[in-house]
């Protein structure tokens, strides 16, 4: 294999990433431990792929997904996208790569402006990025409604976040996130909040959209069960470090590292005797 | 022996669309030392049931009919001043430790010991002392944390703090809602192990609350299936979850993700929430129930008793003999 088709095989490529946190000096800090969030990750992530991040609360899985939308810069390592390293962009450049990596946060009743009605949050990143003009931006706006299942659109576009259901605002959260039509978006626990039989149709619809635009997802979430129903592969994380990769059902099926046997054991399931 | 036994309770909120009614005429009873599990979706109603249980209802809320029956009184119709007697002392909440149920600027041990000295002011420091200790073995937490705040615990020790200040007194009754939502898995699995084991050790009779039904499964021996303020089926852990005949249990059932097999997974349409204001007679589960009946928005549904413990409340009468 050549190494231009050896880099071009993954969307989204992560290598030797360490991330650390150091306490501020202070007056009152007795020592300056740092904290090791990641651990010389190396990761790929194919194309038209959902790839899922399991982890405990503290295993470094958020602050992966905040390095892969640069909200956090990382301490050592590279980020590749189609290959590019993109982990030192500034200015347009990253501004462009913003337009192709979005993120879906976790809580819909946090992540939504109150002040901003859902035409003007899905508009924002148009007009950020400057694309169309006004009839073409309104188009876009009632369109992506639609997909993410809030039809007819027109009903939507000038309401408020508070008048919508948590499930409501993820898919609100996920049109905004889908408007510049991205290549990879960060999916962090955005099913937390909701209930199940809302976040079942949340994964349907992340389907949906995978397979309509050919979209790449990384999907953080510590739930095993939602990560086997919804992803092509899986990685385990424990204390900053991969500890194991594998399709999702080789993981469930046929689990190898000890801390994955244990995330299967303790998930809570019917057991009648 | 009846411990709490709770006969068509119906609470409202006065809301500026008019009276909304969260809880509407329900009846369930619980045995001393067993444990009753209310589940279903957010809004539901269960936690104004938890509520009502404590003494708690927030100012725009009133029980507007309904009795409360606990070891032979009438909680229904207590004063403030009669609650303050028996919340904490008889009956106690574990709350979600996500929810700031624990104030940052008392030590952890301070605030558990206040539990404590407020329904037994004659207690010399001592024994309050050896109490705290007890309560932090039982659940595991070692004694040098007692003088920590509260920001210096983890969020599964948070959690585990806020179980040791509801068994402070030792109450007959604890009700806990939503205890593990805001923990991950292995933390989740801990309290739950731990919640169990207390329950069994104190002979406690036991109310837990939450949305996630497995967690509900693995603590409960009795389940109360809720939608839109109306109990909707009800019977014993088996029953409800093995062989469940109402609608909604049936959707709520088939589209929880397992780690077994996702080929059965039921994706529902999208939900409405019916609007719980006004008056209304049917079934509130009508407008997404896929039942072909067509009186099920009109007509009001009924008891239908599927044995002695089992019954779903529904307008289907031929619910019990249809194949599930």
């Amino acid at each position: 294999m050549t190494e231009l088709t050896k880099k071009n095989r993954f969307i989204i490529e992560l290598k030797g990433i360490v991330k650390e946190y150091s306490p501020q000096k202070s007056f009152f800090s007795k020592c300056d431990n740092r904290v090791i969030a990641l651990n010389s990750i190396d990761l790929g992530i194919k194309k038209g792929e959902i790839f899922g991040l399991v982890g405990q609360s503290g295993s470094g899985k958020t602050t992966m997904g905040r390095l892969l939308v640069k909200l956090e810069q990382a301490t050592h390592g590279t980020i590749f996208l189609n290959g590019n390293p993109v982990t030192n962009l500034t200015g347009k450049a990253l501004n462009n790569y913003r337009s192709r990596v979005q993120m879906i946060f976790q809580d819909p009743y946090q992540s939504l402006n109150p002040y901003l009605s859902i035409s003007e949050t899905i508009l924002e990143p148009l007009n950020v990025h400057k694309i169309g003009n006004n009839d073409q931006r309104y188009e876009k706006v009632i369109h992506t409604l639609e997909t993410v299942g809030l039809s007819p659109g027109k009903e939507y576009y000038d309401r408020y976040p508070h008048q919508l259901s948590g499930g409501q605002r993820q898919r609100v959260a996920i049109a905004r996130a889908i408007v510049l039509e991205p290549e990879f978006i960060v999916a962090d626990e955005p099913t937390s909040m909701l209930d199940a039989t809302i976040a079942i149709q949340l994964f349907r619809l992340l389907t949906q959209i995978r397979d309509k635009f050919n979209m790449t997802f990384l999907f953080i979430t510590h739930n095993l069960a939602a990560a086997k129903y919804l992803c092509d592969r899986i990685a385990v994380i424990h204390e900053g470090n991969i500890v194991e990769i594998n399709t999702a059902d080789e993981i469930i099926q046929n689990p190898q590292h000890p801390y994955t046997k244990k995330l299967i054991q303790v998930q809570p399931g019917f057991h009648f005797n | 022996m009846t411990i709490l036994s709770v006969e068509n309770l119906s609470i409202g909120y006065n809301t500026k669309k008019g009276l909304l009614t969260a809880v509407n005429n329900i009846s369930f009873s619980l045995e001393h030392g067993r444990s009753l599990g209310f589940v279903g979706e957010s809004g539901c109603g269960k936690t104004t049931i938890g509520m009502a249980l404590m003494g708690l209802l927030p100012e725009n809320a009133a029980i507007l009919s309904g009795k409360i029956h606990f070891s032979g009184e009438d909680l229904s119709r207590f004063t403030e001043k009669q609650w303050r007697n028996i919340r904490g002392k008889e009956i106690a909440m574990i709350f979600q430790a996500a929810m700031n149920a624990l104030n940052p600027v008392f030590r952890v041990g301070e605030q558990i010991a206040e539990a404590i000295t407020t329904h037994n002011p004659d207690l010399s420091t001592d024994k309050v002392n050896d109490r705290l200790k007890t309560l932090f073995n039982m659940v595991e937490i070692p004694e040098s944390r007692m003088s920590d705040f509260p920001h210096e615990y983890s969020g599964g020790m948070k959690q585990r703090a806020i179980i040791a200040m509801a068994l402070a007194c030792s109450p007959k009754l604890v009700v806990a809602d939503e205890p593990t939502t805001a923990l991950d898995v292995i933390v989740q699995d801990q309290i739950l192990k731990e919640i169990k084991k207390i329950q069994k050790a104190m002979n406690m009779s036991l109310i837990f609350i939450s949305h996630d039904i497995a967690v509900v499964a693995e603590v409960c021996e009795n389940i109360c299936v809720m939608y839109a303020g109306q109990i909707v089926e009800m019977g014993t852990k088996q029953e409800v979850f093995k062989s469940p005949k109402h609608p909604y249990t049936k959707t709520l059932l088939a589209s929880y993700l397992s780690l077994d097999s996702d080929e059965d997974i039921f994706v529902p349409d999208m939900m409405e929430t019916p609007d719980l204001t006004g008056i209304n007679t049917g079934c509130r589960f009508s407008v997404n129930c896929n039942c072909k009946s067509k009186n099920c928005s009109k007509d009001a549904p009924g008891w239908i008793d599927l044995t002695s413990t089992h019954k779903a409340f529904c307008c289907e009468q031929g619910l019990g003999r249809k194949q599930s």
